[in-house]
């Protein structure tokens, strides 16, 4: 998987989804405490992750080390995609 | 109820003047229909208009004894206690109405009087003994009273649309404000929406010399008898906090006009329903908003609920189209952006209620608020546990019960990144804004829709200095239910639920609500109780359930709250994607430019998302962006639009010139 693709991807749903400029963007914090989304922006995100790089989230994968910002959830993909 | 109007110093002639006066309240006649009347002197003006209540015959306003003239806006329900003592100290009455009394406590006791009231008001008075106007406010802010300097001349009234009448004066948005009321759901302290214009505080009052110099002076404060109520254990709150409720009732069903009540179909408004009917020994009407859309009816538990009561009971149902239809003149009404189009409804309720010829009407509001019946309340609950237990296995399942009402959280995997979502409050919810910081995270985004000419950013130190200034000395010492209970009867109560979605659409159809869970004793009673008896474990209002169980149905005290509903986006957006006509003009890239507050790209790529139509999915916070900026187009257009009315001169009754 090409991390800058995925990046790139997501960045582009969040900006469509939550209609947010992509320099307001930050790579590196958490998107709901920057107001970017709130409790059901990361439920579609999580939709969104699941369903583009065709992942399945475990319960116990849904946290803040995971989710806590877009190059986490970039790398956690990565690492899922890996050792599927 | 009524509707009040003021000026200071006016120096023109004696019939400017009073015409000035006259189209003011000309602008507040849907306050009060039945007569009007003018005090007009070269110091200070005064205007009224009247819904007739009490003493229908004789309490005409603005109404004069020896030096002091009142006009005044609502009611004061132990009018007759007060009565009894100022006769019991020599005090003659001319009228048998409570403005008579408030005028004559005022005449005996001065300013130390008004703690004596206890009722819903906004009263000016003309103290010609020191040339000075005394403006006086609830305790609550239930009913509206609003101030504006303009031109060396300061003007008051019950709505801000009395000040478009004024020659030359324009109200314009603060764009800064209408960001904060976005934030709070009501603009902190004194502030309005508006440039320039004010709101007396709640449980103030403020005395103006003749050339407007004025000072503040606070004599209500909530929480303020908490060191001194005694301690009760859980038997006799229930029976003291009772005992309270049923006088409060008893106390708001004095009126010579007869009494309704709402009834939503939840336990707040069914327990009121019920202590009406067991205080009367005939039936009475309730009324219900009904929904065309079953997902957001309630007309169930309505029913049941007036079955129980034994009220003969009326309701509106409501379709997407009335919303469409009727929102712009809701926002007329309400002079301010709301959030979500709940008002809307109760505009048409208040209609209903008009045609049954009930004049006032009995409510549910503010039982949220004192007994932590909002999710926010369980929400600093599960915090503070996470906070001083952080290993604890039960967080998920907390929040499992937060929302038993919304359908994509029956994925209980979901529970985990709900998780996620409230871990980043654990380190905020302790400052000042306790749960506030919730309602803020969710709507700071609406910054990014602003036009970027005007630099709106979010600023929460700042946010938090403006907070800070309102709060009284012992709330640090407060528990974060308390915090949380006061910071709702401080900002969501009056800013939104009393105002925009009470007073100003019962008013719109001359209807005067009445609300017995705030009644200041009822109110610091609530607040003085131990916080478990108002959320146990997870069970809010536990102690109003529990008093109640054997009145009313269990099906209503046993459900999980929901929150009252309308339809939001899905009113204006058809399943084509296409919008009604009336939000497109709003909307419009020449509206959203003449008005100047949005950016007008932001809007259109807002709405793209809903090209094929609103999804089912859609949550709180595209509703809330999308009626937030809609509404705000609406306050805009109706600055520029003002409506004029005319006064008919046979409905005066009071003419003083002097």
């Amino acid at each position: 998987m090409d991390k800058t693709d995925a990046i790139e991807q997501l960045l582009e749903f969040i900006i469509d989804t939550y209609m947010v400029e992509r320099e307001e963007v930050p790579l590196d914090e958490s998107l709901i405490d920057e107001g970017i989304i709130d409790s059901f922006g990361l439920i579609e995100i999580a939709s969104f992750l699941e369903n583009t790089f065709t992942i399945k989230i475990e319960d116990e994968e849904l946290i803040r080390e995971n989710f806590g910002s877009i190059i986490k959830m970039i790398e956690f993909v990565n690492r899922k995609k890996s050792n599927a | 109820m009524c509707g009040v109007f003021g000026v200071l110093g006016h120096s023109s002639d004696s019939d400017t003047r009073r015409e000035l006066i006259k189209s003011a309240i000309s602008a507040l006649e849907h306050r009060g229909p039945d007569e009007w009347g003018i005090y007009n002197t070269s110091k200070v003006g005064l205007g009224h208009t009247r819904l007739s209540i009490i003493d229908v015959q004789d309490g005409h306003q603005p109404m004069k004894s020896d030096d002091y003239v009142i006009s005044y806006n609502g009611e004061i329900f132990n009018y007759l206690e007060l009565r009894e003592e100022l006769v019991a100290q020599g005090c003659h009455f001319n009228t048998h109405s409570d403005t008579e009394v408030i005028l004559k406590i005022y005449q005996y006791f001065g300013v130390d009087g008004f703690v004596k009231l206890n009722g819903q008001f906004a009263a000016l008075i003309w103290d010609a003994s020191i040339n000075s106007l005394v403006v006086v406010r609830d305790r609550l802010g239930i009913r509206p009273l609003y101030c504006v300097t303009f031109e060396n001349n300061v003007y008051f009234s019950s709505e801000m649309k009395a000040f478009d009448t004024i020659p030359g004066f324009k109200r314009t948005v603060n764009p800064n404000h209408l960001f904060e009321h976005a934030l709070f759901w009501n603009t902190l302290a004194d502030k309005t929406v508006y440039e320039s214009i004010r709101s007396i505080s709640a449980g103030t009052y403020e005395i103006f010399n003749s050339s407007g110099e004025h000072k503040v002076s606070r004599y209500y404060q909530i929480g303020e008898t908490l060191a001194s109520q005694k301690q009760e254990s859980y038997d006799e709150s229930r029976d003291s906090f009772k005992a309270l409720l049923a006088d409060s009732v008893k106390l708001r069903l004095r009126s010579d006009v007869p009494v309704g009540a709402y009834l939503s179909g939840g336990i707040d408004s069914t327990v009121i329903s019920y202590m009406v009917n067991e205080q009367t020994n005939h039936a009475f009407k309730t009324f219900s908003v009904a929904f065309e859309d079953e997902r957001l009816d309630e007309s169930k538990y309505q029913i049941m609920a007036s079955a129980e009561i034994g009220s003969i009971h009326s309701s509106v149902v409501i379709s997407n189209e009335d919303i469409d239809n009727n929102i712009s003149n809701a926002i007329y009404y309400g002079e301010r952006p709301v959030f979500r189009t709940a008002p809307v409804p109760l505009h048409l309720l208040s209609k209903d209620v008009q045609q049954h010829d009930i004049k006032v009407v009995l409510t549910g509001e503010g039982a949220d608020e004192i007994l932590c019946g909002y999710d926010v309340f369980k929400e600093l609950k599960i915090l503070n546990h996470w906070k001083n237990n952080p290993n604890s296995e039960s967080i998920v399942q907390s929040i499992q019960s937060l929302y038993p009402h919304l359908d994509h959280y029956a994925d209980k995997r979901r529970f985990g990144l709900m998780k996620m979502y409230y871990e980043g409050f654990l380190n905020s919810y302790e400052n000042d804004f306790a749960g506030l910081n919730i309602r803020m995270t969710n709507n700071k985004v609406i910054a990014n829709y602003f036009n970027k000419d005007l630099g709106i950013t979010y600023n929460e130190e700042e946010q938090l200095e403006t907070l800070r200034s309102i709060l009284p000395d012992d709330y640090a010492n407060w528990t974060l239910m308390q915090k949380q209970s006061f910071l709702e009867l401080k900002t969501l109560l009056p800013g939104y639920l009393l105002s925009s979605q009470g007073d100003r659409m019962a008013m719109s159809h001359s209807i005067e609500g009445r609300f017995p869970f705030l009644d200041h004793r009822v109110v610091e009673k609530a607040f003085a109780m131990p916080d478990e008896y108002k959320l146990k474990n997870f069970d809010q209002k536990h102690i109003l359930k529990d008093i109640f169980k054997d009145n009313i149905p269990k099906q209503i005290t046993d459900r999980p709250k929901r929150p009252y509903m309308a339809p939001d986006l899905a009113a204006f957006i058809g399943d084509n994607g296409a919008m009604t006509p009336m939000a497109s003009d709003m909307l419009s890239e020449q509206k959203v430019n003449e008005y100047g507050l949005f950016d007008y790209t932001m809007i259109q790529k807002f709405l793209r998302k809903f090209r094929r139509g609103v999804p089912e999915t859609t949550g709180y916070r595209d509703n809330m962006i999308f009626i937030f900026i809609l509404t705000s187009q609406l306050a805009s257009y109706w600055i520029e639009n003002p409506r004029y009315n005319s006064l008919d001169e046979n409905n005066c009754k009071v003419d003083i010139s002097e």
